[in-house]
C-alpha cells in the first residue's frame, strides 16, 4: 500500500468512525429532546385537563424525534477532504494531511506531491483513530437521562383534576352512552318495523340522528337535555296527533285490557280451547276441584309414609283406612274426568304391601294430578278470554278488537266471494253488518263503508258488498298500522325519557331504572289502582352511592332577602289562597266549589270518562301541573274514580 | 539539486544568514525574521520605529552578509528623484564633444537603504515607485532594468514626527512587509551596550551569493499551497473590504479602504517561505496568519472614526484574524 493510499484509508476510516458518532450524538440528543416532549407532555398532562390520549400522542412524537434526530446526524457524509481537514485541525498537523490528499496525485506539483504524501504519512503515525475519536457518552447522554428520570418520578405524580372536570367528563361519557343507547333502539325498533306514517318514521329517525350526535359529539350536559327535550316534545307532539283519533284509543283501550299473546281470531281460541278439553278427557275438571283433590293425595301419601312406622294391627287399620280413602280419590277422579292410572296402580300394591310402589305410585299420580290442574287452569283462562272476545263484528269493533274485527270481515268477504252463499247466510251477513254500523264510527271510513255494504247487500249485490267490505278491512289494517305507529313512538317517547333521565342525573343507561315493567306488554305495574305512577322511575334513587358533586347549581346558591328577584314560578305552582294546613300525608284541605249542572244523558261511557280523567291528572303531575304535597293525594283520588 | 536538496539548503541558508545578523542586531527576533521572509520572497521591507534602535544597523548588517551590491538613501526634503533614480549630466568626450550621459543613482544596487524615506517630500518619495514595482528605472525617456534580486529596504520614523511626510498608499502598498521596531528588553539593551560600547566588534561574513539568492528565491515559488489555505487568505484580505459583504465587523466600522491583492500575494509568500523555513513543504493556516500584521497592516486605510478612536490597523488585523475561521468547511464539519 503506498503512502497516499495510507492516508486515504485512515481518513476513510475517520470519516466513517465520525458518521457513528455523529449517529450516536444523534440518538442521545434525540433522546434528550424526546424526554423533553414527554417531559413537557406528561406535565401538562398532570396539571392541566387535557385527554390521556395526549400521552401516546406524546408517546409517538418522542419516537419520530429520536428517529428523526438519529437520520439527521447520520445522514451528511463527509467527504475524505474535509476529514483530512477535521484531522488537521485536531491533531494541528499543519494543513500536511489535506495538502497532502489534495495535491498528492497533482502531476503538476513535479516532485513536491510525493514530499508532500511522505511527510503527511509520517504524521499518520502520530495519532491513533480510537484515541482521536473514542466512543463515549456525550454530554447530552447526561441531560437526557436526568429529563427521564424526572419524567419517570412525573408519572407517579397524581393528576390535578377539578371537581367540575371530573364532572364534565362524567357527563360527557355518560351522554355518549346514552347517545349510543338512543341510536342502537331506534335503529333495532326500525329494523325491526318501518312505520307506516311518514311523520312517525321522520320523528324515530330524528331520535336516531340525535343518539348518534350525543354519541359522536358529546355535548355539555345543559346542550344534552335541551336537545333531548326539543326531540321529546316533537315525538310527544307527533304522538299525541297519532292518538287523538278516537278509534285508536278505542283500540289502546282493548289492547290495554287484553293478555300480548291471546289470540285475536275466536276460532283460533275455541280451538285451543277445545284440545286443551280433549286433554281434560272432555269433563268438566274445574281447577279448584283438581286442587282439593291434589290436597287429598297429599294427604293419602302422608298416611302412606306413616305405614311403615306402626305395629303390624295398626298396619291393617291403616292399610284399610287408606285404601278407602284411594278408592274414593280415584273415584272423584273419574267422574271429575282425570283419569290416574298411577292411583289404581296404587291400589293394587297396597294390596299387595308394596309400600315402596305404593309411594311411588302415589308420586306419579301427584303429579299427573299437578299437571291435569295447570291444564285446568289455562283452559279457564282461555274461557275467560273467548268470553270476553266479541261475538260479532259489532261486539269486535265496541271492545276495540281490530284484528278479530278484520278477521269477521275476511270470512264475510270470502263467504260473499263464494257461489254457493245461502239467502240465510246472506241475511245473516246483512244483520251483522248493519248491527256494526253503529259500533264503526269512530273508526273513520269504516262505519261509511260497512253500510254502504248493508246498502249493497240488501241490494244483492255481493261482489260490491264484497269489495266494500274488504276496503273497511284495509281501513282497519291502516288503524292497525297506525296503532304500531304509535307504539313505536311511545317506546322512542320512554326511551327518550330514560336518555334525559340519564344525563340528567349523570347515571349510566344501565343504571337508571326505565319505565316501569309491571306485567306483560308493558301494563303498568304495581301501584293503586289500575295505573301507577309512570314518571316515578325518572327521580334518582337515594342510596350512598349518589354522588352530585361538582354539579353546578347557581339558582340554589345562598342569597341575600333582597336579591332573590320576583322569581320564577312555573304556572302550575303558583299559590292559591287556600284555607287549611299543607302537609303530606295529612288531612287534604279542600273547598267546595259550585259548578255549572248540565242535565241529560251522556253519549260517553263512563269507563272512557274515568279513563280520560286519569290521563289528564297523569298529564298534570309529570308537568308539575300538581303541587307535589298534593300528588298522593290527587293519584289516590282518581284510583276510586276508576272503581 | 534535487528539490529536497534544495529544500534543504534554503534552510540552511537562512539559518546561516540568521546566524549572521544575530551577531550585529541584538533580539528583533521578529524584525529579522520579517526581513529575511521579505528578501526570501522577493518583497521590499518597511522598517517603522523611532530613531535609534538599530533599523539601519540591520539593513546595512544584511547589506554585509548579502553578497549583494548596497547603497544608502539618506532621505531629507531637499531630496530630489534625480538623485535616487540618476540623471543626464553633460559630459566632455575625450575629443572635446560634450554628450549628455545617464549618471546612475544610488537606486542601482541590489540592496538599497531607503533610511528615513518620510523624511523626503511625496514627490522624491514617488521615485521609488517604479524601481520598487517593475524594478527598472525610466529617466530621460529610457527605461533601464535593475539588476535582480532587487530590495528596497525603507526605513522611516513614525509619522506623527516632526518633519515628515506620509508614504502615498500606492507607496506603501509596494512595500512587502511594514515592521514595527519596538524598543529592546532589558538583557538586549545590555547586551547592545556591550556589543557597541567596548572595543570588540562583530565581523560577519558573506554567506549568500546573488545566485543563490535568485534560485532560493524561485524555489520559495514551487512550495504548493492547497486550496483552502488560498482560500483563507483570499477570506483573510475579503474581511478587509469595508460595506461589503465578506467584510469583517470591525473593517465596516473602522475602515476607508482594506487591502489591495497584494496582500493576498504576500500572505501567500510569506507563508511559503515560512514553512520551508521550518522544514515543511506545505503552506498551512498559522503560515498565513503570523505574515498578517505586517502583510495587511500598511494596506489598510483607517476612516475618521478609527483615527479619533485611536484604533490602529494592527487591532483591526487581529481582530480579524479573530472573525475569520481558519478552514470554514473543516469548523463545520467539527461543530456537526
Amino acid at each position: 500500500m503506498s503512502d497516499l493510499q495510507l492516508i486515504e484509508s485512515t481518513v476513510d476510516r475517520a470519516a466513517q468512525r465520525r458518521r457513528w458518532q455523529r449517529a450516536w450524538r444523534g440518538l442521545w440528543r434525540g433522546l434528550l429532546a424526546a424526554a423533553l416532549v414527554w417531559l413537557a407532555a406528561l406535565g401538562a398532562y398532570k396539571a392541566l385537563p387535557l385527554p390521556v390520549t395526549v400521552l401516546p400522542a406524546a408517546a409517538v412524537a418522542a419516537g419520530i424525534v429520536v428517529l428523526l434526530s438519529v437520520l439527521f446526524h447520520a445522514w451528511r457524509r463527509d467527504t475524505r477532504l474535509a476529514t483530512a481537514r477535521w484531522i488537521d485541525h485536531r491533531q494541528a498537523l499543519k494543513e500536511r494531511l489535506s495538502t497532502a490528499l489534495e495535491l498528492g496525485r497533482d502531476a503538476a506539483s513535479g516532485p513536491w506531491h510525493a514530499l508532500l504524501v511522505q511527510d503527511a504519512a509520517r504524521q499518520l503515525g502520530r495519532f491513533d483513530l480510537r484515541t482521536l475519536l473514542p466512543y463515549r457518552l456525550p454530554r447530552a447522554s447526561r441531560w437526557a437521562l436526568l429529563v427521564l428520570a424526572l419524567g419517570a418520578t412525573l408519572g407517579f405524580v397524581p393528576e390535578y383534576r377539578s371537581k367540575a372536570f371530573l364532572q364534565k367528563e362524567r357527563d360527557k361519557e355518560v351522554i355518549r352512552e346514552t347517545g349510543r343507547q338512543l341510536a342502537d333502539l331506534t335503529r333495532r325498533s326500525l329494523e325491526h318495523r318501518k312505520p307506516a306514517l311518514e311523520n312517525t318514521r321522520e320523528a324515530i329517525k330524528s331520535v336516531g340522528e340525535l343518539g348518534t350526535d350525543m354519541m359522536k359529539n358529546p355535548l355539555t350536559r345543559a346542550e344534552a337535555l335541551k336537545d333531548l327535550a326539543k326531540i321529546t316534545d316533537k315525538v310527544q307532539q307527533d304522538a299525541r296527533e297519532l292518538t287523538k283519533s278516537p278509534a285508536l284509543k278505542a283500540m289502546e283501550r282493548a289492547a290495554r285490557s287484553s293478555s300480548a299473546n291471546s289470540p285475536a281470531d275466536a276460532d283460533e281460541l275455541k280451538k285451543q280451547i277445545d284440545a286443551l278439553q280433549q286433554s281434560l278427557g272432555n269433563k268438566d275438571a274445574r281447577a279448584d276441584a283438581l286442587d282439593k283433590l291434589q290436597r287429598d293425595l297429599q294427604k293419602a301419601q302422608q298416611a302412606a309414609a306413616n305405614l311403615m312406622n306402626k305395629d303390624a294391627q295398626g298396619v291393617d287399620a291403616a292399610k284399610d283406612s287408606l285404601a278407602k280413602t284411594l278408592s274414593s280419590l280415584a273415584k272423584q277422579s273419574q267422574e271429575m274426568g282425570a283419569a290416574l292410572p298411577a292411583l289404581e296402580e296404587a291400589i293394587a300394591a297396597l294390596e299387595a304391601g308394596k309400600i315402596d310402589q305404593l309411594m311411588k305410585d302415589l308420586q306419579i299420580a301427584e303429579k299427573d294430578l299437578e299437571r291435569m290442574r295447570e291444564m285446568a287452569q289455562a283452559l279457564q283462562q282461555l274461557q275467560q278470554q273467548a268470553e270476553k272476545l266479541g261475538k260479532d263484528l259489532a261486539e269486535q269493533l265496541k271492545n276495540g278488537q281490530v284484528e278479530a274485527a278484520q278477521t269477521t270481515l275476511d270470512k264475510m268477504v270470502k263467504q260473499l266471494q263464494a257461489a254457493n252463499l245461502t239467502p240465510e247466510q246472506l241475511q245473516k251477513i246483512m244483520n251483522d253488518v248493519a248491527k256494526a254500523t253503529e259500533q264503526a264510527g269512530p273508526y273513520g271510513k269504516v262505519g261509511d263503508l260497512l253500510k254502504q255494504a248493508v246498502s249493497q247487500l240488501g241490494k244483492s249485490d255481493k261482489p260490491g258488498a264484497a269489495k266494500s267490505l274488504a276496503e273497511a278491512s284495509k281501513e282497519l289494517e291502516n288503524l292497525m298500522q297506525q296503532m304500531a305507529d304509535a307504539q313505536d313512538l311511545k317506546a322512542s317517547l320512554d326511551a327518550l325519557k330514560r336518555a334525559q333521565f340519564c344525563v340528567g342525573n349523570g347515571m349510566g343507561w344501565c343504571n337508571s331504572p326505565g319505565p316501569p315493567r309491571g306485567g306483560k306488554g308493558g301494563k303498568p305495574g304495581k301501584g293503586v289502582g289500575t295505573w301507577a305512577d309512570d314518571n316515578n322511575w325518572m327521580d334518582p334513587p337515594e342510596n350512598e352511592l349518589w354522588d352530585n358533586s361538582g354539579v353546578e347549581r347557581p339558582d340554589t346558591d345562598p342569597r341575600g332577602h333582597t336579591d332573590r328577584g320576583d322569581g320564577n314560578v312555573p304556572e302550575g305552582l303558583v299559590p292559591t289562597k287556600v284555607k287549611g294546613r299543607m302537609s303530606p300525608g295529612g288531612q287534604m284541605p279542600s273547598i267546595t266549589l259550585k259548578g255549572v249542572s248540565i242535565k241529560g244523558q251522556s253519549t260517553v261511557s263512563f269507563q272512557e270518562t274515568a279513563t280520560a280523567a286519569q290521563s289528564e291528572a297523569q298529564s298534570a303531575q309529570s308537568h308539575d301541573q300538581v303541587p307535589r304535597a298534593y300528588q298522593g293525594a290527587v293519584k289516590d283520588y282518581f284510583d276510586d274514580v276508576k272503581k | 539539486m534535487s528539490t529536497e536538496e534544495q529544500i534543504a539548503q534554503f534552510r540552511e541558508s537562512y539559518a546561516a544568514l540568521r546566524a549572521e545578523v544575530g551577531k550585529v542586531i541584538v533580539g528583533h527576533e521578529a524584525i529579522v525574521d520579517g526581513t529575511l521572509t521579505a528578501l526570501m520572497a522577493g518583497g521590499h521591507v518597511l522598517l517603522e520605529g523611532v530613531p535609534g534602535l538599530g533599523k539601519t544597523l540591520l539593513v546595512r548588517t544584511l547589506g554585509e552578509v548579502l553578497d549583494l551590491s548596497f547603497s544608502r538613501i539618506q532621505f531629507t526634503p531637499d531630496l530630489m528623484p534625480a538623485d535616487i533614480v540618476g540623471t543626464n549630466l553633460v559630459m566632455e568626450t575625450p575629443e572635446g564633444r560634450r554628450v549628455f550621459e545617464f549618471q546612475r543613482g544610488p537606486v542601482f544596487a541590489h540592496l538599497v537603504l531607503a533610511d528615513e524615506i518620510n523624511r523626503a517630500t511625496p514627490k522624491t518619495q514617488s521615485a521609488l515607485l517604479e524601481a520598487m514595482q517593475e524594478h527598472s528605472v525610466t529617466a530621460g525617456g529610457e527605461m533601464r532594468r535593475l539588476e535582480e534580486p532587487f530590495f528596497v529596504l525603507a526605513t522611516q520614523n513614525p509619522i506623527d514626527q516632526e518633519g515628515t511626510y506620509p508614504l502615498p498608499e500606492a507607496q506603501l502598498d509596494r512595500f512587502f512587509f511594514k515592521l514595527l521596531v519596538g524598543y529592546p528588553s532589558a538583557d538586549e539593551l545590555t547586551e547592545v551596550l556591550n556589543r557597541t560600547t567596548e572595543t570588540a566588534r562583530a565581523q560577519v561574513n558573506r554567506v549568500l551569493s546573488r545566485e543563490r539568492m535568485i534560485s532560493l528565491q524561485q524555489l520559495v515559488r514551487q512550495v504548493p499551497v492547497a486550496s483552502h489555505v488560498k482560500d483563507y487568505a483570499v477570506r483573510l484580505v475579503l474581511a478587509t473590504h469595508p460595506k461589503t459583504t465578506t467584510a469583517a465587523p470591525i473593517a465596516s466600522q473602522f475602515l476607508r479602504f482594506g487591502s489591495s491583492p497584494r496582500g493576498a500575494q504576500t500572505l501567500i509568500l510569506a507563508g511559503k517561505v515560512r514553512a520551508l523555513a521550518q522544514g515543511r513543504f506545505n503552506v498551512s493556516f498559522d503560515d498565513l496568519r503570523s505574515a498578517a500584521l505586517p502583510a495587511l497592516r500598511h494596506r489598510l486605510i483607517l476612516n475618521f472614526e478609527a483615527e479619533a478612536e485611536g484604533v490602529t490597523t494592527d487591532h483591526i488585523v487581529e481582530q480579524i484574524l479573530k472573525d475569520v475561521p481558519k478552514d470554514a468547511e473543516a469548523l463545520e464539519a467539527q461543530s456537526a
